[in-house]
């Protein structure tokens, strides 16, 4: 029940008449004619109303085909570096035939794309490549980094898995059960991927699964790290190691809302 | 709420779970492996427990009570011959693979095609990893022949 008094109710009712009236007078009254003698600072900009942008199937096959671009861009440059030799000798041949795979499923993905009346998307999504692969590379081919050979193949992992978990996570979010298929027939040939190259990273029957670092406790990389696909941010260990002998943690995360490619982003591939 | 034909759907599915479980299980008793290729036949038995485990979850007083015999009987038969170990389940996973993503091809629940794909990408990991075991071929680890098992 209310407590205002009929006199507090009459007084708050003159206020806000009066208020109102102060208002009306400050504003721009429909055939009243601006004189300019009231002095007025800056002028508000006209804005230009984003497009509504909606999130569907086409949306997000685009989405996938950048990051099959990011990862065909990552392994061109990983060959391309000239790195592999030694113990990592094989890794070109594996390098190559990843590369290849990335082709065949950006093909792939902008084929469903198009048949969906869709616009294909050929090139790298712009937004992984700027937070994570370019400073990546970076860190990577710094002069004093000892090992980035090794750094590139934990480089090519993290990506790989980027690229299964969008997958994977795309198929609660594609409204047509048979474009969930495609994306996970493909998305579970990117967890191969990161299977193999786990291998490399951490080698031995012994690292298939779960494994932990002795001294600090913290996960090792394993080829089957759980018993379902996770959808966690992945970690990559890069660089030369600073003076306390750590080294950098980029932290990757699969696509979000910044990072789609909507119907109206376009690129030149 | 699942609609009756994604039942049928994860109730074939986690037959199918049931009966790799079993083979997993069978295999790890018969102890013809060890050291280190026994803690991965281990792994991946842990692991299809929990595919299956999952999937009765979400099907409740719907979920299979029996595995698929079909698939087990005819696996445990190739495995007679302990050299085709890893073959066999090299085949056995990249079925599971392809049964679950025609599975997801048909099965309507965004949230239960969902939980698949969590189970296929991991499926294919095991795939990868045992094809190491057999061979270096590339190929084999990475691309998957099998055919899906027609669900009803």
């Amino acid at each position: 029940m209310s407590r205002i008094s009929r006199r507090e109710l009459l007084h708050l009712s003159a206020t806000s008449l009066a208020s109102g009236l102060v208002l009306a007078a400050c504003g721009k009254q429909a055939g009243v004619q601006d004189d300019g003698a009231i002095a007025r600072l800056g002028e508000a900009p006209s804005t230009t109303v984003l497009v509504e942008a909606e999130i569907n199937d086409v949306v997000l096959l685009r989405t996938a085909s950048s990051l099959e671009y990011n990862a065909i861009d990552t392994y061109t440059a990983a060959i391309g570096l000239g790195v592999f030799k030694g113990d990592l000798a094989g890794a070109t041949e594996i390098a190559k035939r990843f590369r290849q795979d990335h082709q065949n499923h950006a093909d792939a993905v902008n084929g469903l794309v198009r048949a969906l009346g869709g616009k294909e998307y050929l090139c790298a999504n712009t937004r992984i490549n700027d937070l994570y692969i370019t400073p990546a590379l970076a860190l990577i081919t710094d002069e004093k980094n000892p090992n980035i050979g090794i750094d590139v193949v934990a480089l090519a992992h993290a990506v790989e898995n980027l690229a299964a978990q969008t997958y994977q996570g795309m198929v609660e979010l594609i409204a047509d059960p048979k474009l969930r298929a495609d994306a996970i027939r493909i998305g579970q040939q990117e967890s191969r991927h990161a299977a193999l190259l786990a291998q490399v990273l951490n080698p031995g029957l012994a690292a298939v699964g779960p494994t932990f670092d002795a001294t600090t406790g913290k996960p090792k990389i394993a080829a089957i790290p759980a018993a379902f696909g996770p959808q966690t941010n992945i970690q990559l260990t890069v660089g030369a190691p600073k003076d306390d002998g750590s080294r950098t943690t980029l932290l990757l995360e699969t696509p979000s809302l910044n990072s789609l490619i909507y119907e109206g982003v376009s690129c030149s591939a | 709420m699942l609609n009756d034909a994604d039942t049928k759907l994860l109730a074939f599915a986690q037959a199918l779970e049931l009966s790799i479980r079993d083979v997993y299980a069978t295999l790890v008793e018969r102890g013809t492996k060890t050291g280190d290729e026994l803690a991965i036949l281990e792994l991946m038995h842990s692991h299809h427990v929990a595919y299956q485990q999952s999937l009765n979850g979400v099907l409740g007083k719907k979920a299979a009570t029996t595995r698929n015999d079909e698939v087990f009987t005819k696996t445990v038969a190739a495995l007679s011959d302990p050299s085709q170990t890893w073959p066999v389940l090299l085949d056995l996973e990249n079925t599971a693979v392809a049964t679950h993503s025609a599975i997801v091809e048909r099965i309507e629940s965004p949230k239960a095609a969902s939980l698949i794909a969590s189970v296929v990408m991991i499926e294919a990991r095991h795939a990868a990893i045992i094809s190491t075991l057999i061979s270096t071929n590339l190929g084999q680890a990475l691309d998957n022949p099998a055919q899906a098992l027609v669900a009803p």
